[in-house]
């Protein structure tokens, strides 16, 4: 009970009224969350592109940089470390001084920090659409921007540890535990899927590389997106962690399961039967860590769910955590051989991966921009109607991609496993789905667009005030 | 220990640590030594085992074709592999003939792999020796001239070059010709 007591002042702290209060000055964040925003957009055309591609194929067919294949690996790079990464570390760089009840340790290094990022993110633009890829799925960069890349991990890391090695408060909230969670084993992961993998050939090198892949989602941006969402919901929601024993159980067993799935992604393909059954095994056990963690949240909106009515931020959450659930279950059903017969390379996969990406992970890194930017900038919301808009675009639009690609997908695969239907006919026949598609796109895209008005009105207006 | 998993940051990084080794060694370092399979290249002579055949290095065309089919990202719509479904058997199989499943000796030499994870075109897993030179020509320079209803996108800057045209079907040629697998030896040039 004690403790209980000790996590629910810590995440009312600013309420509370806490004795002394640490001033934050948290540039590092607001130019870590500046760029992310930024990018979402640029990216967010990227990804518009190539759903026309689908719908007209012939769309900018003859100029090389503007191909699928080189659009492609911009869009999910783009989107998984220039949006998402970057923001979920803007908004760390918030958190974490603030669970530790201390200043950031050096907001000199995470200016260079940000700095740094943004060389890897433009360097990156133009060296994959000059086609120097990689050939492995999420480590397409060169290998000199991968090096520039655990830089500035390091240097993300050092700040961090530093910050919460000199911490006031003993007890670190589970946030942290996420936050040095993620550092840590997206060190080893990132290594593995990008340097590892190098000195390996044929099945070998695809068993790293699909480590790397599940793991960029699983130990890189779900722990994260963990620490954001058990930092904001109690903020935003402001009531108290329902438990923090539950909490410990989460973490812990998503520490241990998760590394060993990564061969899930070559059922019934050229990898050792034995390994293909270890790792469904252990993809059904994730259940264990995501319905703890769903749980924990659902319990701690207890009596407070009116509040998702009127809170543009607790709105984004709670989907971003039904999407969670959602996107969580599937992973351990598509993991089941039968299942995995008709929807493995379909295009029910981009609808699994976007609502894992988009539908929880950038959700709550949209809920988490949205609670901090006053407060960084120390401004009102631009607009809150327009936070409100950008909500219901990107749920209407999340839901009839995630929807139609499923549907989709499945009857795709359901005719792949027909061989008396010709390939082309399979293609022809999702023609309508990718229609759909593009739309919900659009729709999504207007979401992103109203997010980054609403965040640089915000920043402008501070700087205006100020500037007066 | 457990109360002082969150009070103390060295025992929890040594935990966190140590949490995720046990599985991360487990499935990456040990499975290529339990299964020899995964490195030694496929040859077999004995027509009662299957297919007969053995798989060479790529020749310096052959890798230059591959080159350009990482940079074009082929391999994003593409797969390479006819897995242990009937569907991908017929499907990967040609006139009448059944293809036979993928095995880990055949990919030895691939570096990177292009096992791909999204079927927006067909597996290209036994795509060697199906279609001639020039229909490879044709295709590359407008899918759907050959194949109504294709979204590939049209690649005239590779058929349109000749070096890199040749280097590319030369690649594509030999794509699951390591099992000489079609009796009747009915390959196209």
């Amino acid at each position: 009970m004690e403790e209980q007591q000790v996590i629910a002042e810590k995440t009312q702290g600013s309420t509370a009224g806490a004795v002394t209060r640490t001033v934050h000055t948290d540039t590092t964040s607001k130019w870590f969350l500046i760029s992310s925003v930024s990018y979402f957009f640029i990216v967010g055309i990227v990804a518009i592109l190539l759903a026309a591609k689908f719908v007209w194929p012939e769309l900018l067919g003859t100029v090389s940089v503007l191909t699928y294949g080189r659009l492609r690996p911009l869009h999910v790079n783009g989107m998984l470390f220039g949006w998402l990464l970057a923001c979920d570390m803007g908004l760390a760089f918030y958190y974490v001084p603030r669970l530790c009840g201390v200043r950031l340790w050096s907001e000199k290094l995470g200016c260079a920090t940000a700095g740094l990022w943004n060389i890897i993110i433009l360097s990156a633009v133009v060296e994959l659409l000059a086609g120097h890829n990689q050939g492995l799925e999420y480590a397409e960069l060169p290998s000199w921007l991968d090096l520039l890349v655990v830089v500035a991990w390091v240097m993300f890391g050092l700040n961090i540890f530093m910050t919460i090695a000199n911490r006031k408060y003993t007890q670190m909230y589970v946030s942290l535990w996420y936050t040095m969670g993620t550092i840590l084993w997206t060190a080893f992961v990132y290594l593995t899927g990008n340097l590892a993998v190098l000195f390996a050939t044929g099945v070998n090198q695809a068993n790293l590389n699909w480590m790397y892949v599940h793991n960029a989602v699983g130990l890189i941006f779900t722990p994260v997106g963990l620490a954001i969402a058990y930092y904001f919901i109690p903020k935003a929601s402001n009531a108290p962690l329902h438990s923090h024993r539950l909490s410990m159980i989460g973490f812990w067993s998503l520490a241990f399961v998760y590394v060993w799935t990564g061969a899930h992604h070559m059922l019934h393909g050229p990898i050792s039967q034995w390994l293909q059954t270890i790792a469904i095994a252990f993809s059904v056990m994730l259940l264990i860590p995501v319905w703890t963690v769903v749980y924990n949240f659902f319990a701690t909106m207890k009596g407070q769910w009116h509040m998702v009515r009127e809170n543009v931020p607790l709105k984004f959450l709670m989907s971003g955590v039904v999407f969670y659930l959602l996107t969580c279950f599937q992973g351990p059903m598509h993991s089941l051989r039968t299942v995995n017969a008709i929807v493995s390379k379909t295009d029910w996969i981009p609808g699994h991966a976007h609502m894992a990406v988009l539908g929880a992970f950038s959700f709550f890194a949209i809920a988490g921009t949205y609670y901090v930017l006053p407060r960084i900038f120390n401004v009102e919301l631009y607009s809150n109607a327009l936070a409100n808009w950008s909500y219901w675009f990107l749920m209407i639009g999340g839901l009839g991609f995630f929807v139609t690609l499923w549907l989709g997908g499945f009857w795709q695969g359901w005719q792949w496993n027909n061989p008396s239907i010709p390939f082309i006919d399979t293609v022809v026949a999702l023609k309508p789905v990718w229609i759909v598609r593009f739309f919900s796109g659009i729709l999504m895209f207007a979401g992103i667009t109203t997010f980054l008005y609403n965040f640089m009105a915000t920043a402008l207006s501070a700087k205006g005030r100020s500037a007066a | 220990m457990l109360n002082r998993i969150d009070i103390d940051a060295k025992v929890f990084v040594g935990a966190a640590l140590v949490m995720f080794f046990i599985g991360g060694t487990l499935t990456t370092v040990v499975p290529p030594m339990v299964d020899t399979s995964w490195s030694k290249p496929f040859e077999n002579n004995d027509p009662s085992k299957g297919p007969t055949g053995k798989l060479l290095p790529y020749t310096e065309q052959e890798k230059k074709g591959h080159a350009i089919y990482v940079r074009e990202g082929c391999w994003y719509c593409h797969t390479q592999q006819t897995r242990t479904l009937l569907a991908d058997t017929k499907r990967s199989g040609w006139r009448g003939v059944d293809s036979p499943v993928s095995t880990p000796d055949e990919f030895v030499y691939d570096s990177p792999h292009m096992f791909g994870t999204k079927r927006t075109g067909p597996d290209l897993s036994r795509v060697g020796g199906k279609y001639d030179q020039q229909w490879h020509r044709t295709h590359f320079k407008n899918p759907r001239d050959l194949v109504p209803g294709s979204i590939m996108p049209p690649f005239p800057w590779i058929a349109n070059n000749e070096e890199e045209f040749q280097a590319l079907v030369a690649y594509l040629q030999r794509l699951g010709r390591a099992k000489n697998w079609r009796p009747d030896n009915d390959y196209e040039k």
